[in-house]
């Protein structure tokens, strides 16, 4: 059994996984930003992962020499084009010329859906590798 | 009441040193012996078979495999020993001097 | 040299530890894969191998097989059955090597005569 291939795919779904929740705190950490730096204004951010080039299914099944499994791999990070949230606020430094704030349109509730998907699929990538581990530490106990 | 004198109390039944021990017909070792290779290599061909069942993924229970298996062990080890001892034995009457 | 005596458990057992250790490389897949869009889950099929190994011919390797009676892209709710296919994998090898080395262990009684 291939133990570095089996952790190295483990490892790389744990670092999509790990992304995407720091994606998560970051939109929920600027839900109540106003200003953002490209001055577009703030717009919830999601991960894009795809499966790991070079483990095309045809090339595994051909056994083309230098396929295997490689797990996950982040492709980008997009934002999501939501429309502010408007506020009533005359008094705020950022109302615009009838007094309306735009908030992101961050919705905790979607973030937070996201987040646990994702820390389940962490736990799932965890149990994963300690069973490659326990798998590979029996292997070594054969003859006693 | 009267005690009876100590007298002399015949034997029951006779004793001789030969129906002391049992004696075992020779050939009855040898026979014990081919039957035990016998249930060992029953517990072999069980164990391969449960092996088998394993690999297969067509096993019911696992633990039964896994007695199988060490009873099989078990069983070869124990005749392995037989045969030493019985080695020994051969030669230590090899070595008696007439 | 060791083949002779072996018996098709044994062989057989080896083929299951291959297919083994091979489907926890696709469930490890399939797991860092649950929310890659367009990913269609994979398992390991050995059957055909199998056959061959129980006509007496030389088997060649388990194989990759897609699940196609899964939806493929993102399935995050897949990570429990995942889960559950990864605990009984790895029970399922474990008990093949324990099996392979009580094997082994009853060659080694018979060939080293086990001398004191």
């Amino acid at each position: 059994m291939d133990y570095l291939q089996a952790f190295a795919i483990s490892a790389s779904g744990m670092a999509v996984e790990k992304a995407r929740v720091d994606l998560t705190a970051v939109n929920l950490a600027n839900a109540q930003s106003t200003r953002s730096a490209d001055g577009i204004g703030v717009r919830p951010l999601r991960l894009v992962s795809a499966a790991r080039s070079g483990t095309d299914f045809p090339a595994l099944l051909a056994g083309a020499a230098g396929a295997s499994l490689q797990g996950a791999q982040i492709v980008s990070i997009t934002t999501l084009a939501t429309p502010p949230r408007l506020v009533f606020e005359p008094g705020h430094p950022d109302a615009d010329e009838n007094g309306f704030v735009a908030y992101p349109g961050i919705n905790p509730v979607a973030e937070m859906i996201n987040m646990l998907t994702a820390v389940r699929a962490y736990e799932a990538d965890v149990a994963a590798l300690n069973a490659a581990k326990a798998m590979a530490l029996r292997t070594l106990q054969i003859g006693g | 009441m009267a005690t009876e004198p100590v007298g002399f109390i015949p034997a029951q039944r006779e004793i001789s040193l030969d129906s002391a021990v049992p004696r075992e017909q020779p050939g009855d070792f040898s026979a014990w012996l081919a039957g035990s290779l016998g249930r060992v290599n029953q517990d072999l061909v069980r164990a391969d078979e449960g092996l088998q069942q394993l690999a297969s993924g067509e096993t019911q229970n696992l633990h039964q495999v896994m007695i199988a298996l060490e009873e099989a062990r078990i069983g070869v080890q124990l005749l392995v020993q037989v045969r030493n001892r019985l080695l020994d034995a051969y030669q230590d009457i090899l070595r008696m001097q007439v | 040299m060791i083949n002779a005596i072996e018996g098709l458990g044994a062989s057989m057992v080896k083929l299951a530890l291959d297919a083994a250790a091979l489907r926890h490389q696709a469930i490890a897949n399939n797991i860092a894969n649950l929310h890659s869009p367009g990913y269609v889950p994979l398992a390991v099929s050995f059957e055909s191998q199998l056959e061959a190994l129980r006509r007496g011919q030389a088997p060649g390797k388990p194989e990759l097989v897609e699940q196609l009676d899964r939806a493929p892209g993102p399935r995050p709710q897949d990570a429990d059955m995942e889960m559950v296919a990864l605990a009984e994998n790895t029970i399922h090898y474990q008990a093949l090597i324990k099996g392979i080395g009580t094997q082994l262990a009853i060659l080694s009684a018979v060939a080293s005569d086990q001398r004191r």
